[in-house]
């Protein structure tokens, strides 16, 4: 009796997603999606100004919120995937079966790629529904601004997974995930120009090309002045980024998960 | 070094653990553990808390990594190919936890299908291994309603499901009332009868002695005997007997029984009753009991209290406690 590890790695996402399914995070995802979408919908009517005439200024406005739902979707659907396995007592059970640590690694980094990108389609279908009602037309600025979101989520995902097989707590895998997307990578991204050092190994500068394809947040200057956008690389080098970031994560959490040991 | 004796070692032998030890630190969990146990054994692992025996079989399980020596099952060593070393066994590691969103029998189809079963023959392994275990009417029940006794009966469900040749169980029946105790030792019993190989750490030595064929005892990670149940108990030292007399006997009583050959040490535990510890075995407890009839005194019981493979576990224990 044997199995194959690749038919392995689909029986572990295939776990991992009903895991996700039927378990609060992506109710609560898909909820604050739904409030959002709602928000970004029911505001400009309710104060009394107009969406945006053109499509991509209209996804735009989505886009801008794009960068946290990614992150949002790395905290709770990877930052915890291994480290959970130590913590909560499941690798007892798990781990003496015949199945290699990497195709666990793996199995579970499918589920979570797949579980974060659904929410990602979800939100961009919407915006996309919502621009063509709206403006009655689609570009295909749309699509690769989906695209680039989905290659920044891959990043965050192998990073999460990186710090997921290196600390030995949830809270601390998951708190220092969100920090890391949320405040660490940003504030490191916005010294370095003032040392003359474009961030453009920065992943957060990097998700800049998000918004960037669809011509940009809109940024009115505020009583202090103008107002000034960050660095945001050319697509190339943001996607070349994103692939390190996702294959040095996923690498190193591989081979971290390998060496660590479920002793209590 | 600790021997585990003379057993010929061959690919198919379910355990072969050679110079096999773990560090934490400065801290020696296990020393340099030599064993093998045979085909159709049911092997008991022995020893206090903190004996080295759960890192034992973690080592066994590739659960953790060995600071020196090596692991084999069925001739495979489990660091260099965990994924066939692993494949013939079945094992309860303390009391696991399982995912709570899934029910005992989406467990099992999980662990089934890592396994490579077919589905038919994981579902028909599935409602064999629950009925077992007496989680049929809990199937499809979430686990995270479950008791800490019931996800143990669990875990040994899915320590059986691939039919495994050897049995590895870390404490199986902790966290189980006492009569869920009884029913896991009966489903232990049942697969020694299956012929398949059990390696069993425990430190309730009742528990072994009913269930196992041979033991080992373990103490401050090292390997302190080995042999069968039968005749550890046999070549014991020592044994107490409580002994019951008719009427009390008297001081001077008390003191020749002191006197008799074989009678190590002897406390009143009552009125009428004194427990004696006995020396040499079976016949050095025959010959008391002759001796104190011979006396005229009036023995009503004379009864092993614990056994003397009991004894020999304590004096053991406290030997090395003393080194």
């Amino acid at each position: 009796m044997s199995t194959s590890p690749f038919a392995q790695v689909v029986t572990v996402t295939s776990y991992e997603i009903r895991k996700y399914v039927r378990g609060r995070r992506l109710l609560g995802i898909l909820i604050l999606v739904g409030l959002i979408i709602g928000l970004f919908l029911g505001l400009p009517p309710a104060l009394g100004s107009s969406y945006p005439s053109t499509p991509d200024a209209f996804v735009s406005t989505f886009a801008s919120f794009t960068g946290l739902l990614v992150v949002l979707s790395g905290v709770l659907f990877a930052a915890d995937a291994l480290v959970s396995e130590h913590e909560k007592r499941t690798g007892y059970f798990l781990f003496p079966n015949p199945v290699r640590r990497e195709v666990l690694v793996l199995g579970k980094m499918a589920a979570s790629l797949i579980v974060s990108a659904a929410v990602l389609s979800l939100y961009y279908g919407a915006a996309a529904i919502a621009a063509l009602v709206v403006t009655k037309s689609l570009t295909w600025d749309v699509g690769l601004s989906y695209l680039y979101a989905l290659a920044y989520m891959i990043a965050v995902v192998g990073v999460a997974y990186l710090v997921s097989a290196t600390f030995k707590t949830t809270v601390a895998a998951t708190v220092l995930t969100f920090f890391l997307f949320t405040l660490i990578f940003s504030i490191v991204g916005a010294i370095l120009p003032a040392a003359k050092i474009d961030p453009w190994f920065i992943p957060t500068s990097a998700s800049g090309i998000i918004s960037d394809v669809l011509g940009g947040t809109a940024v009115r200057p505020g009583p202090g002045g103008e107002a000034r956008v960050g660095f945001v690389p050319d697509p190339a080098t943001s996607l070349l980024v994103f692939a390190a970031y996702a294959v040095v994560g996923a690498v190193l959490g591989i081979l971290l998960f390998r060496r660590k040991e479920l002793a209590s | 070094m600790q021997s585990s004796g003379t057993q010929s070692v061959t690919r198919e032998t379910p355990v072969h653990l050679e110079g096999l030890g773990k560090d934490y630190g400065h801290f020696t969990a296990l020393k340099a553990l030599e064993l093998t146990v045979p085909q159709g054994t049911s092997f008991g692992f022995l020893g206090p808390n903190g004996a080295g025996k759960s890192t034992t079989i973690k080592l066994m399980t590739n659960l953790i990594r060995p600071s020196r020596g090596r692991a084999a099952l069925f001739g495979i060593d489990v660091r260099q190919e965990p994924t066939r070393a692993l494949a013939r066994i079945g094992a309860v590691i303390e009391t696991p936890e399982f995912y709570g969103y899934l029910s005992p029998l989406e467990t099992l189809a999980y662990v089934g299908r890592l396994r490579g079963m077919p589905k038919n023959e994981i579902e028909r392994r599935s409602e064999a291994v629950l009925k077992e275990v007496k989680l049929t009417d809990w199937a499809d029940h979430r686990i995270q309603e479950f008791s800490k006794g019931m996800k143990q009966r669990l875990a040994i469900a899915q320590a059986l499901l691939n039919e495994p040749e050897l049995l590895i169980l870390d404490e199986p029946t902790s966290g189980l009332d006492p009569r869920g105790m009884a029913e896991v030792r009966d489903v232990i019993k049942a697969l020694k009868g299956e012929g398949r190989t059990i390696f069993m750490s425990s430190h309730l030595l009742g528990e072994v002695q009913e269930v196992c064929d041979d033991v080992a005892l373990l103490n401050h990670g090292e390997l302190l005997i080995h042999g069968s149940v039968r005749e550890l108990s046999r070549g014991a030292d020592t044994s107490t007997f409580q002994t019951t007399f008719l009427h009390s006997p008297t001081p001077q009583e008390l003191e020749a029984l002191t006197g008799i050959p074989g009678v190590v040490e002897v406390k009143a535990e009552g009125d009428s009753t004194v427990d004696l510890r006995i020396s040499g075995g079976e016949d050095g407890q025959a010959r008391v009991l002759e001796v104190m009839v011979s006396r005229g005194l009036k023995v009503i019981t004379y009864r092993p209290l614990g056994s003397s493979l009991e004894q020999l576990y304590l004096d053991r224990i406290q030997e090395s406690d003393r080194l």
